[in-house]
């Protein structure tokens, strides 16, 4: 999984209205999957570390519980209903959202963007 | 070069014992069908549907901008008044425009709230209209977000409204018309999204009603998009079955803005609709 981050990292740099639109963002999302987390702390929009959990003292922001199998669906170029969204993933049962949630929706469409730079990377490959 | 057939006007009405200027749209002859946008857009969600020469041919199709929408100002005295739609507000405004229209019966095509008002009105006044259309309708729906997240002085509204809406465009949507969908809400008024919202999430009152509906009189077609965490398929399929002999059309690859996120794929779902209300004139193939 953390390969899948370090694209979404990679991506963002070669994504530049991606980087316009999160350059006031310059915080620490975790993101937990079945359990293990990814703290991914973005700096002015783009992602200036990746760090693999557990950890118990990393302040965060807000945070994607969910589980492989769901963002696997999540990244498919036309994921089932419900898998195409952080908030279905929410809605259906297979996500949770913790946190600071009016910074996540302040920063939504960035944010979104950036977690389907994964899906983008299918859609080349098909 | 062209120029599209959709004429927009303005037609002078009276709401609430207030003069509205409400914008409306139309194009095409024939069976008057009132189309109603959804939460935090306007009447150009409707402008495919409005172009298209085969359901022009036996249509009248006529969309307006809600006071605080699209090109409808506000009422005098807006700059001091919590905007929060009501339900009865909602109900004066669609009979005032088909009042100051002169439309004898139309059909009611409303998507969202404006599917949600489409039933209101199917229960309460259904001798002032031929049959329903209620699009990504349903009984009732509580928020699964913050309505207030979209009003507030620290962050562009319209663009957090978009951000949250596009969970609610399907996948298959061509993404220029996510786009021209997304971008409506982006230029939403401020607090009118919230103030659409308070409407379509605290206001239950549609339950009790629906089983009194009389479809023998005004036929009700709910149609649903599978993408649409709104008003999803089974939220509809629950109203539909309170309504007797109210029908039910599910499609796979919509969402919640079927007609402006994609509308060749809700193409063939509208003219099914159209053809189950009365004053059917010539099949739209």
């Amino acid at each position: 999984m953390i390969e899948t981050f370090k694209h979404i990292q990679q991506s963002l740099e070669a994504t530049p209205h991606l980087l316009r639109l999160g350059r006031l963002f310059s915080e620490t999302v975790l993101i937990e999957i079945d359990g293990s987390e990814y703290y991914l702390s973005f700096e002015k929009g783009h992602i200036v570390s990746l760090v693999e959990g557990p950890s118990r003292k990393t302040p965060w922001r807000f945070a994607l519980r969910t589980d492989a199998e769901a963002l696997e669906e999540f990244w498919q170029v036309r994921p089932e209903p419900g898998f195409h969204d952080i908030f279905g993933l929410v809605k259906i049962g297979r996500g949770r959202i913790d946190g600071d949630i009016l910074s996540l929706v302040k920063n939504l469409r960035f944010f979104k963007e950036v977690l389907t730079l994964a899906r983008a990377r299918e859609e080349l490959a098909a | 070069m062209s120029i599209e057939p959709i004429t927009g006007r303005y037609v002078a009405v009276t709401v609430g014992g207030a003069p509205r200027r409400i914008y409306f749209e139309e194009a095409g002859r024939g069976r008057p069908v009132i189309c109603l946008h959804t939460a935090g857009a306007d009447t150009r969600q409707w402008r495919h549907l409005m172009n298209d020469a085969e359901i022009a041919a036996s249509n009248r199709l006529i969309a307006f901008d809600m006071p605080w929408h699209g090109k409808s100002l506000p009422p005098e005295g807006f700059e001091t008044e919590e905007y929060l739609l009501t339900t009865e507000a909602y109900i004066e405004t669609v009979l005032a425009v088909i009042d100051g229209l002169g439309l004898d019966r139309p059909v009611l095509a409303g998507c969202s709230m404006g599917g949600r008002i489409a039933l209101q009105l199917a229960a309460l006044h259904p001798e002032r209209f031929s049959g329903f259309i209620a699009i990504e309708a349903s009984d009732f729906q509580p928020a699964w977000y913050d309505i207030d997240w979209f009003h507030r002085p620290d962050a562009h509204g319209g663009e957090m409204g978009a951000a949250l809406v596009s969970a609610n465009i399907s996948p298959f949507a061509p993404n220029a018309e996510r786009w021209n969908t997304l971008w409506m809400f982006m230029q939403s008024g401020p607090g009118v999204f919230r103030g659409d919202l308070s409407f379509y999430t605290k206001d239950a009152s549609l339950i009790p009603r629906l089983p009194a509906i009389d479809t023998a009189e005004t036929p009700v077609h709910i149609i649903a998009g599978a993408y649409d965490l709104t008003c999803t398929p089974e939220d509809a399929e629950r109203t539909a079955k309170a309504i007797p002999g109210a029908t039910l059309a599910v499609m796979d690859e919509l969402g919640h803005f079927p007609m402006s996120e994609h509308p060749d794929g809700f193409r063939p779902f509208f003219v099914e609709a159209l053809e189950k209300m009365p004053g059917t004139v010539a099949a739209a193939a």
